[in-house]
C-alpha cells in the first residue's frame, strides 16, 4: 500500500483516501501488475476535502 | 459534519433504456422534478439513449468523458430502469461498466419500471449487485412503477398523486446517504 497522501490535482491539498479495491487482472501471477495480491491489484480511491473530486492510483 | 452538509449535492438522474417510446423517461422526469424540489440539490437527466455507446472497443476508449465527469462530479445517483425479461437493460450496463472510480463511496436508488404488476423489483434485485462491485452504495428505498401505463398518460402526465409521497419517501432516504458518504469520502480515512 502507498502510505504518502495522493494531492489534489485542483487545490494542491491532502486527499482523503477512503477506499480500496482489489481489481483482478488477467496478467501472470508474480507480475508486476499484481504484486500487492496474486490475482489481482489493488487500486485507492481518494477524495479531496475542500474541492470533492474523486482520484484513484494503484495502491 | 456542518461544512459537507452544507455543500450542494449533485444528484443526476440516469434514465436507463434507449428504446423509442420508453415509460420510463416519464418517470424520470417525475423523480428529477421531485429532486429539484429538495433544498440543497442540483440535478439533471442523463439520459442514456443520447449518449455514443460503442460496443467495438474495450476499457478505457469506451469511456464518455462527458458521462465520467458527471459521475464524478455527482453526490449520488438515481437509476431509472425498465425491467426487460426480468433484467436490466444491456446498454445500460455497457454504459455504467465504463467507470469505475467515478463512483466509489456514492449513493444509489434505483426506480424501476414494468407494465406488469411487479413494478421493476426483479430487475432491482438484479441490479443490486452490480452496484455494489461499482462501488455504489445501495438505499433501501426503491420506487416501483408498476403498470407504468396507468401511472402515467402517454404525454406524461401523473396519473397517480401517491407517487409523489413515495418519491419524496426515497428521495430523503438518498439525500442522507448521500451527505453520509461524501463526509465520509472527504473526511473519514480509510485506516483511521
Amino acid at each position: 500500500m502507498t502510505t504518502s497522501p495522493m494531492i489534489c490535482p485542483e487545490c494542491g491539498g491532502e486527499m482523503n483516501h477512503h477506499a480500496d479495491k482489489l481489481v483482478h487482472s488477467s496478467e501472470p501471477p508474480g507480475s508486476s501488475a499484481n504484486h500487492h495480491f496474486e490475482d489481482g491489484t489493488v487500486t485507492e480511491f481518494h477524495t479531496c476535502g475542500k474541492c470533492g473530486i474523486g482520484a484513484a492510483r494503484q495502491g | 459534519m456542518a461544512e459537507t452538509t452544507n455543500k450542494r449535492l449533485f444528484i443526476p438522474v440516469i434514465l436507463g433504456t434507449t428504446r423509442q417510446g420508453r415509460m420510463s423517461a416519464h418517470a424520470a422526469n417525475l423523480i428529477a422534478v421531485e429532486l429539484a424540489k429538495q433544498s440543497n440539490v442540483d440535478t439533471e437527466i442523463i439520459d442514456i439513449g443520447l449518449l455514443p455507446l460503442p460496443t467495438n472497443n474495450a476499457g478505457e476508449a469506451l469511456k464518455h468523458a462527458p458521462f465520467a465527469a458527471l459521475m464524478d462530479k455527482a453526490d449520488a445517483l438515481v437509476l431509472v430502469v425498465p425491467e426487460y425479461n426480468h433484467g436490466y437493460p444491456g446498454l445500460l450496463k455497457h454504459l455504467l461498466d465504463t467507470c469505475l472510480k467515478e463512483y466509489i463511496h456514492k449513493a444509489v436508488g434505483i426506480a424501476g419500471v414494468s407494465a406488469g404488476p411487479f413494478g421493476g423489483v426483479r430487475v432491482i434485485q438484479n441490479l443490486l449487485p452490480v452496484m455494489r462491485e461499482l462501488g455504489l452504495v445501495t438505499i433501501f428505498w426503491d420506487v416501483n412503477f408498476s403498470s407504468v401505463q396507468n401511472v402515467f398518460s402517454a404525454e406524461g402526465a401523473l396519473l397517480d398523486d401517491s407517487f409523489i409521497r413515495r418519491i419524496d419517501k426515497f428521495l430523503k432516504e438518498l439525500i442522507w446517504m448521500a451527505q453520509t458518504l461524501r463526509f465520509g469520502r472527504e473526511q473519514v480515512p480509510l485506516n483511521g
